[in-house]
């Protein structure tokens, strides 16, 4: 695939180097698909629109040709143009924005859709003065805030920050792979959209090489060769991931709290998930993020194990210190990303996760002993007491979609249409629904069917054929006796709820059922706790606004008055 | 000493709260507290002019009631204008707060959280000074917020936000804004001043003999660290809090100046190519929901520096919690059940409706614990008195209205409601409830 190379601010512009006059904002070029841009920029999925309601501006963007045949316009920027030219902000959201997408194609093995429908997403670097950067799904948008410094005249931009804009487009994504996410539901689904996005921010600071180089950096400078005792599992987290999570506070913090902060320093413990401050969705994807970046590093310990001394002395060199590290976040970015196609279209748990990232990568990497990825996720998912979702202790994987004494029926179902059609799915799902136990009361709707061709790390493909249905079923509370569920006490007898079930179903390259990860509807333990936690948290007295439902996550992560607490009403 | 009869005085501000509290004693006359008197909007059927001389009508029919008498005591739940607006004064002197001061009040009690002097004082009810700093000069943040989101709302500024949104906007701001001349007088009007907090002394101790009044609210800072201990795992929070609004101030006053950020070519909106004008339409609208997002927070956050007071005397309880929300009732029920005294809520014989209605106000944890609730029927029916005023504050849409209906509907069919909504032009400016002892 024809790429080009666009140069972006490696992390924000608080990350410098060099000192003195030499002092300047550490860029990197990275590669990303290639496309001949139009003004904004604007690609074939990106549209960059620098309209900054606050000042009710448009800047003007670079004429087209300046990205003609490839070139950067922004090759090696002095720190006034990162600071203010507004067409490098525009090219850098653009580039950052592409660069991720770009990330998500290239492990699911397909196109990936934003949840809009259309195929240009709005972004606007400079969308209005505030702290805060989010993803509007109904403007079809990513909006980037900015703000006053705290001392001098400088702006702080959020479209200047990796972290941020990574973050905010891996939500778009996930909404586009997992639509039903956002509904109401446990607060490990709430919690995961952001648990996810800051991994996938996390690793893909990582996968840039000036980013792990300057956060191995110390006072003395950049060492030439990095002992062995600092590259321990304790020593790499304070080091790197620490270093990392530091950097990203100072102003920025005013945007994005010290939520990785937290997670780096959230020492292993089974009693997280219990705990009241991590039952609040804005805190408890830190604990995802903690197993998630404690597997990274313990991956990362062992891989750099295996490497040999520079001149014997005990000491890695430096380059592959630093390339081992970034090679690392990016298979464990890749093996994060592809989990999504296994995981349950509604009502997600951690849990789920993480079978679901444990069976995906058994397809495509079936031998894992040389860096043993699975195994350090499963242990500290484990630490943190998250525990597959499978039925399948030792594994963790998901376990075959029939019993072996069952046969599913595919007549009448047509491979080609199959890979393609909805319908066809439907077709597939309503002969099986008694064998498959799909509800057959409820609303069903086939949501999506994606072919895709996975590349492993050996070269070997995958091909295989994701499809996720949705079911929904309103009643009134009266009624969820008929499946055995109990309303939460003193919910009223007449108020109307849904119940949200459905599947992904993965089929193999001649079109043969692999997997169906699915909730079901009338799973009764996990409706009653849904129902229970919702009830808890209010949401049927004061529904649910979902027009800025991003928007008001960040605030809720940002802003906890210091008087009292957030009890339960 | 003991009082034998207690008068309440409901006055019909529209949106606000105003009351007064008559203790009757057979020896020694009557004593008048006087809790909140603030409006934002007059009430309905109103004339303009009629409108305009509210607060001075008020203050007026409180100077007679009170008489020769005077006020024993002014409080003032929180700085919101909606509950203090009628302490301001004029420059003639004949301002509604002015007559107020003629009063004399002997006590004015306040939250914590006003006490001019609690950074430095070595007494007040703070952890430390720095600290304590800090989250009053948050406070003043969000004040410095809503002063500039009122300022870029005005009709001038930015006419594609469009009627409604700046009315809600205006609204909402406004009640946010620094009383400079109330928060002065009040600060300076009653021979002694007291800022309470959690079961500190409430200053009512000598002044209302036979009545005890329990303050329940707002925490200290040192006593909500003692109990979030429990809960939060980032001793950082309370700096991100203070960030936050620092940063949003600053991040209003500039889009108050709405100027350009960079020396760069531009274009305007109407002359943008077509492809780029939807999304600057939607960019317009998703601003105008983020401004009104960020001053309902602020708003919020406010209304949980309110104090709470139970009034206990002759075997009757009155609460009154100005507009403290979830996280302040949260703070005092935890603390309550813990020392064994949710009693005290238990048999509250008259509630004033916290924050006009909205649901936040009214946890269900709270008003479950009321004993007294019932039909018709029920024994010493609890009282509960809201004084509101409907489309101003929330939206049904969202299910944030104020008065919030589901709630409404609670306090009727459980309670002898009354509400100053109900009150006519013709029924004059207050309502007077009777609580014999």
């Amino acid at each position: 695939m024809r790429t080009r190379r666009l140069t972006i601010v490696a992390e924000d512009p608080s990350l410098q180097v060099g000192s003195g006059d030499q002092r300047r904002i550490l860029t990197a070029e990275v590669e990303i698909p290639y496309e001949e841009l139009a003004e904004g920029p604007r690609g074939h999925r990106v549209h960059v629109i620098d309209y900054d309601s606050t000042s009710d501006t448009i800047y003007a963007p670079l004429p087209a040709e300046a990205y003609a045949n490839g070139q950067d316009p922004f090759l090696n920027p002095t720190n006034e143009t990162i600071l203010n030219n507004p067409n490098f902000h525009a090219q850098n959201v653009y580039a950052v924005v592409m660069r991720t997408l770009a990330r998500f194609e290239r492990a699911l093995g397909r196109r990936v859709e934003w949840s809009f429908g259309g195929h240009q997403i709005y972004v606007a670097p400079h969308a209005f003065s505030d702290a805060n950067a989010f993803y509007s799904d109904r403007d079809r948008a990513l909006l980037f805030g900015y703000f006053p410094a705290a001392e001098g005249n400088q702006m702080i931009f959020t479209c200047l920050s990796h972290d941020v804009i990574v973050h905010e487009v891996t939500h778009a994504l996930l909404d586009g792979l997992r639509q039903r996410y956002t509904d109401p539901s446990s607060p490990d689904q709430a919690a995961f959209h952001e648990g996810f996005a800051d991994v996938v921010a996390l690793l893909s600071a990582f996968s840039i090489p000036e980013v792990v180089r300057a956060a191995l950096e110390s006072k003395r400078g950049v060492p030439q060769s990095v002992s062995r005792s600092l590259l321990t599992k304790e020593a790499l987290r304070k080091s790197v991931l620490l270093g990392l999570a530091l950097q990203l506070g100072s102003e920025l913090s005013g945007v994005r709290g010290e939520a990785l902060r937290r997670s780096v320093q959230l020492r292993p413990g089974v009693e997280w998930l219990q705990d009241p401050f991590y039952c609040q969705a804005h805190r408890r994807g830190e604990i995802f993020v903690a197993a998630m970046m404690n597997a990274f590093v313990e991956v990362l310990s062992n891989g750099l194990a295996t490497l040999g001394d520079v001149n014997g002395k005990g000491a890695l060199d430096r380059g592959r210190v630093v390339q081992e590290c970034a090679d690392t976040a990016e298979r464990l970015l890749n093996i994060c990303i592809r989990a999504i196609d296994y995981c349950p279209p509604t009502d997600l748990r951690f849990g789920d996760f993480l079978s679901a990232l444990i069976t995906s990568d058994q397809e495509i990497v079936p031998d894992d002993s040389r860096y043993r990825f699975r195994d350090a996720i499963r242990a500290n998912f484990q630490a943190f007491g998250i525990a597959p979702a499978s039925g399948q202790v030792a594994s963790g994987a998901w376990e075959p979609p029939v019993d072996e004494s069952q046969r599913l029926d595919y007549t009448g179902v047509h491979f080609e249409a199959l890979r393609q059609h909805h319908d066809e799915v439907f077709r597939f799902l309503w002969q099986n629904r008694g064998i498959l136990k799909v509800f057959p009361d409820a609303y069903t709707k086939v949501l999506s069917v994606r072919p895709c061709s996975r590349v492993g790390p050996d070269g070997f493909i995958l091909e295989e054929t994701v499809a996720e249905y949705y079911q929904v079923l309103t009643l009134k509370a009266r009624e969820l006796k008929r499946l055995k569920i109990e309303k939460p006490a003193n919910m009223p007898e007449d108020l109307e709820i849904k119940l949200y079930g459905g599947g992904a179903l993965i089929f193999d390259e001649y079109g043969h059922l692999k997997y169906h990860v699915r909730n079901r509807i009338d799973n009764r333990n996990l409706q009653q706790e849904r129902l229970q936690s919702l009830w808890d948290s209010g949401y049927f007295d004061q529904g649910f606004n979902s027009g800025q439902r991003f928007s008001a996550l960040h605030l809720a992560r940002m802003v906890r008055w210091p008087l009292g607490y957030a009890g339960r009403g | 000493m003991k009082p034998h009869k207690i008068t309440l005085y409901v006055y019909n501000v529209g949106f606000g709260d105003c009351f007064l509290l008559c203790f009757h004693y057979q020896r020694g006359g009557d004593r008048y507290v006087l809790i909140d008197f603030g409006t934002t909007a007059a009430p309905k059927g109103f004339s303009k002019e009629r409108g305009s001389r509210l607060l001075a009508d008020i203050a007026e029919d409180i100077r007679i009631r009170c008489g020769k008498a005077g006020l024993t005591a002014v409080v003032a739940t929180h700085r919101h204008r909606d509950h203090i607006s009628g302490f301001a004064t004029s420059k003639d002197g004949k301002g509604p707060g002015d007559i107020i001061r003629n009063l004399k009040p002997k006590v004015v009690i306040q939250p914590w959280t006003e006490d001019p002097k609690a950074p430095v004082d070595a007494l007040s009810p703070v952890q430390d000074p720095g600290r304590a700093q800090a989250f009053l000069q948050s406070l003043q943040d969000m004040q410095r917020v809503a002063e500039a989101i009122v300022q870029a709302a005005a009709p001038s500024n930015r006419s594609w936000l469009g009627k409604e949104l700046r009315s809600r906007l205006a609204f909402l701001g406004e009640d946010n804004l620094a009383n400079e001349s109330a928060v002065k007088n009040l600060m300076t009007m009653g021979l002694k001043q007291y800022y309470v907090y959690f079961q500190s002394r409430s200053g009512l101790e000598r002044l209302l003999p036979g009545v005890k009044v329990h303050v329940l609210g707002p925490p200290t800072l040192r006593q909500s660290d003692a109990i979030r201990s429990q809960r939060s795992r980032d001793p950082d929070e309370f700096w991100h809090f203070h960030r936050y609004w620092g940063f949003q101030a600053r991040a209003a006053e500039h889009e108050m100046r709405a100027v350009k950020l960079f020396q760069a070519e531009t274009l305007s909106v109407e002359n943008a190519p077509v492809e780029m004008r939807w999304f600057c339409h939607r960019v317009r609208a998703i601003r105008g929901e983020q401004l009104l997002n960020i001053v309902r927070e602020l708003d919020r956050q406010l209304n949980n520096t309110s104090l709470i007071l139970l009034f206990e005397t002759g075997g009757k309880r009155l609460l009154f919690p100005g507009d403290a929300q979830i996280e302040n009732w949260s703070y005092a029920l935890e603390k309550l059940h813990e020392e064994g005294k949710l009693d005290l809520l238990a048999g509250v014989d008259l509630y004033k409706v916290g924050h006009h209605g909205s649901l936040n106000a009214t946890p269900k944890s709270l008003w479950s614990l009321f004993e007294k609730r019932g039909g018709e029927d029920k024994p010493e029916r609890l009282k509960t008195v809201l004084s509101t005023l409907p489309g101003k504050h929330g939206s049904e849409r969202t299910g944030t209205e104020v008065p919030r209906k589901k709630l409404v509907e609670a306090l009727r069919q459980e309670s002898e409601l009354f509400s100053t909504n109900a009150m006519k032009v013709r029924d004059g400016l207050c309502k007077v409830i009777e609580i014999p002892l």
